[in-house]
């Protein structure tokens, strides 16, 4: 006769362990989808976690509502999830669909004659909240000042030679500092959820 | 002559600064996590390494072991003592007396 297996034994597996279960990814695809949640989580208000961030994700693509086009990897196809769940997020939050946040007013792409204007309805809250996590971006690369060079050339929406062009740094020097900033922020996806 | 306005919101930068290096990662090789993994000591192809945390989930035995949870139960038993008591169960009849 069969036996019914004991309830304490069973296991609730997360969607983010079915998929691992199934080999829908690998167990290194687990970890660079680790450090990407935590990477978009920063944009997200703080009672959100980066876990519930990836659960989302792996739910969507798995129920179906979000489906995966063919040819894009499995990993790069959660990740976009997770970039659009951050965009819905502060869609939301500022009350409408996304503002355009460049204006073109002549068709040069000079950006060293770029004139930077503040949103108007930008909400304060949402504002202190994005500081606060540039911040915390930038002390992940404290002491390193072409990471830092690089990622105030991010935050200003500048291409690798752009950036490479105003800092006056070789490409060399600008991949190297590139691979840099990926080690730390996969280092810091792999020790969350350690504390 | 300045030629292009750019909105600089707090938000969207912290999103252009997301989206660029979030395809960094996307792009990591296996060997970058690895080097990583080993920059804090641990080793991923382990089972049950600490790069796996945060993404395992309670089982039903850890979430009744759990010291919260006994303290909550507990706290509601003090208030209630009768919940204390065990129900009463009725004697159960041999298997021999079943068959007949």
């Amino acid at each position: 006769m069969p036996q019914i297996p004991q309830l304490a034994d069973q296991r609730i597996l997360t969607p983010a362990q079915v998929a691992l279960a199934l080999n829908i990814i690998s167990r290194m695809d687990f970890l660079r989808l680790k450090a990407i949640a935590r990477l978009h989580a920063r944009g997200l208000p703080p009672d959100v976690g980066w876990e519930d961030l990836l659960q989302e994700a792996f739910t969507r693509a798995m129920v179906g509502s979000r489906r995966k086009p063919q040819g894009v990897a499995m990993v790069a196809f959660l990740a976009g999830i997770m970039r659009s769940l951050r965009a819905e997020h502060w869609r939301r939050a500022r009350g409408g669909p996304a503002s355009c946040e460049t204006v073109r007013i002549d068709h040069q792409r000079d950006l060293s004659h770029a004139a930077e204007l503040r949103d108007p309805t930008s909400d304060l809250e949402q504002s202190l909240l994005a500081c606060e996590q540039i911040d915390a971006i930038e002390r992940l690369f404290a002491g390193d000042a072409v990471a830092l060079g690089i990622l105030a050339g991010l935050a200003e929406g500048r291409s690798a030679t752009q950036i490479r062009a105003s800092m006056r740094i070789s490409k060399t020097v600008y991949d190297s500092a590139r691979k840099r900033m990926r080690r730390t922020l996969l280092r810091e996806g792999l020790t969350c959820g350690l504390n | 002559m300045r030629t292009k306005l750019t909105l600089t919101t707090p938000a969207a930068a912290l999103g252009r600064i997301l989206d660029q290096l979030d395809r960094d990662l996307i792009e990591a090789s296996d060997e970058d996590i690895m080097e990583a993994a080993r920059d804090l000591g641990m080793n991923p192809m382990m089972k049950g390494s600490a790069a796996f945390l945060g993404l395992q989930c309670f089982s039903l035995a850890e979430f009744f072991e759990c010291d919260a949870l006994k303290g909550l139960l507990q706290e509601r038993a003090a208030q209630n003592p009768a919940a204390l008591q065990a129900p009463k169960r009725t004697a159960r009849r041999p298997k021999s007396d079943r068959a007949n």
